[in-house]
């Protein structure tokens, strides 16, 4: 019996081993978000201008973002369907979409307390946790989801509040190539009109 | 939002929910969601979205305006304190039929300590000593009973919702013990405030957040029903308690548990 439990604890510190990240990883992912919390809250600070403010998140959003990875997600099966042209056309507009939506919809943040709470490994990505507090409210919690694509991290997706950006951003596009029978020319043209408004 | 009727026919409705419940062999933990969304009536659904955007934009958002430009923000905040800790009770039974002792705990401690410390729940005394309030409602009792979450709703005026949360918000406003109390005294009026001043701080709370999602939405509809679905999901996991993490925590603001540093 004593051999057993022995034996079963010598396969679980294995299995431990095998699938937790080294601490190293764990450090580098939660400096990693924490640099990137900063930066992001020097570009949505009062003294920067809308424009620059599309500028930096430009930059922060092809540097640090898996950008050809979540565009191929959030096209969903539609990815396999759309033509070479289609999906770089897709890939260019979804990047200047997200841009554009998320500097104005992150606009609203007061530069509130952005804390890193934890990290955890998930499969072959590390989940770094971090929160904001807000005034009068219990904090949002905020998860990021990253992939060392070597040697450098890329977020893959971010949740907030439980809810995940990338399948947010999937469900209402399958929504609006459903409605157009299933071709992803009207979502295309639709991003173009939408992103042309605000340049 | 709530309308409760007399106590007699609120228990009815309370066991007839729990037999229904019952059928669907309690224990068998969350069913699992669907990837895309069951909207079998998406044509009235838009319709409706599209009432209710009018009815947002008309009535609900001026009031919450005026709400948020007359009344000071501390004054909020104890508004919005004293309703949340209204729903503690309601909250508390539901971590109990969750099996959820430690969520169970934490709500009666946060209901004691607010009503008491916090003059009758208008400070949130609780989160500050480190008791985080958690959602909860007969919706998530139901998921947690392996009942499935059904085609999805929208709601004149209430707005998303899907079958599963609709019987249970139905549910929670005869089974909430404040409403039963403000029927026995005849005071329906008083449940009917509580639910209208919670709409308005709920969307006092959103006005910014929900214009700029509108904006920047290409399906707004698709948008709201996604956030919806993902939320609830959630809020079905308790993911939203902050309670401590089961799973080993690593970070160099708190120290690692366990060492990962193996001998080669």
């Amino acid at each position: 019996m004593r051999r057993l439990l022995s034996f079963g604890a010598l396969v679980l510190i294995a299995l431990v081993g095998a699938t937790a990240p080294r601490p190293a990883v764990a450090q580098d992912a939660t400096a990693f978000v924490r640099t990137l919390g900063t930066e992001a809250i020097q570009v949505l600070g009062p003294s920067v201008s809308p424009a620059q403010r599309l500028v930096r998140f430009r930059q922060i959003f092809q540097n640090d973002f898996d950008v050809a990875g979540i565009g191929q997600f959030v096209l969903g099966r539609y990815w396999r369907t759309a033509t070479p042209p289609q999906q770089q056309e897709f890939l260019q507009l979804f990047q200047e979409y997200v841009v554009q939506a998320y500097a104005s919809r992150l606009g609203q943040y007061g530069g509130e307390p952005f804390r890193v709470t934890g990290a955890r490994p998930t499969g072959d990505e590390t989940v770094v946790s971090s929160e904001v507090s807000r005034p009068g409210g219990s904090p949002i919690q905020i998860d990021w989801y990253l992939i060392n694509r070597g040697g450098q991290f890329k977020i893959t997706d971010v949740y907030v509040g439980g809810v995940s950006m990338k399948v947010t951003q999937r469900d209402e596009f399958a929504s609006v190539i459903q409605h157009d029978g299933g071709h992803i020319d009207g979502l295309l043209t639709r991003l173009r009109q939408k992103t042309a408004a605000a340049q | 939002m709530p309308f409760p009727r007399s106590n007699k026919s609120c228990c009815g409705m309370m066991l007839a929910l729990l037999a229904l419940a019952g059928c669907a062999a309690p224990g068998a933990g969350a069913p699992p969601q669907s990837a895309e969304a069951y909207d079998p009536y998406e044509n009235t659904n838009r319709e409706i979205f599209a009432f209710n955007q009018s009815v947002d934009r008309r009535v609900l958002v001026p009031v919450a305006e005026a709400y948020r430009s007359n009344v000071p923000q501390p004054v909020r905040d104890g508004v919005h304190n004293f309703l949340q800790n209204l729903d503690e009770p309601l909250i508390f039974a539901h971590d109990v039929l969750q099996a959820e002792p430690a969520l169970a705990a934490n709500t009666a401690g946060r209901f004691v300590v607010n009503s008491t410390l916090g003059i009758g729940g208008f400070i949130d005394v609780a989160t500050g000593m480190g008791i985080p309030y958690h959602p909860n409602d007969l919706g998530v009792t139901l998921a947690r009973w392996g009942f499935p979450e059904g085609a999805y709703l929208v709601i004149p005026v209430l707005g998303p919702s899907n079958m599963r949360d609709a019987i249970g918000k139905a549910g929670d406003s005869f089974g909430d013990p404040g409403n039963i109390v403000a029927g026995n005294y005849h005071v329906i009026y008083a449940s009917v405030a509580r639910g209208a001043t919670q709409g308005i701080d709920e969307r006092a709370r959103n006005i910014e957040t929900l214009a700029d999602i509108e904006r920047t939405s290409l399906d707004y509809y698709a948008t709201i029903r996604s956030l919806y679905r993902q939320r609830r999901a959630a809020e079905i996991r308790h993911e939203e308690s902050n309670l401590p993490n089961p799973t080993p925590i690593q970070g160099s603001d708190s120290p690692a548990p366990m060492s990962y540093t193996f001998p080669k």
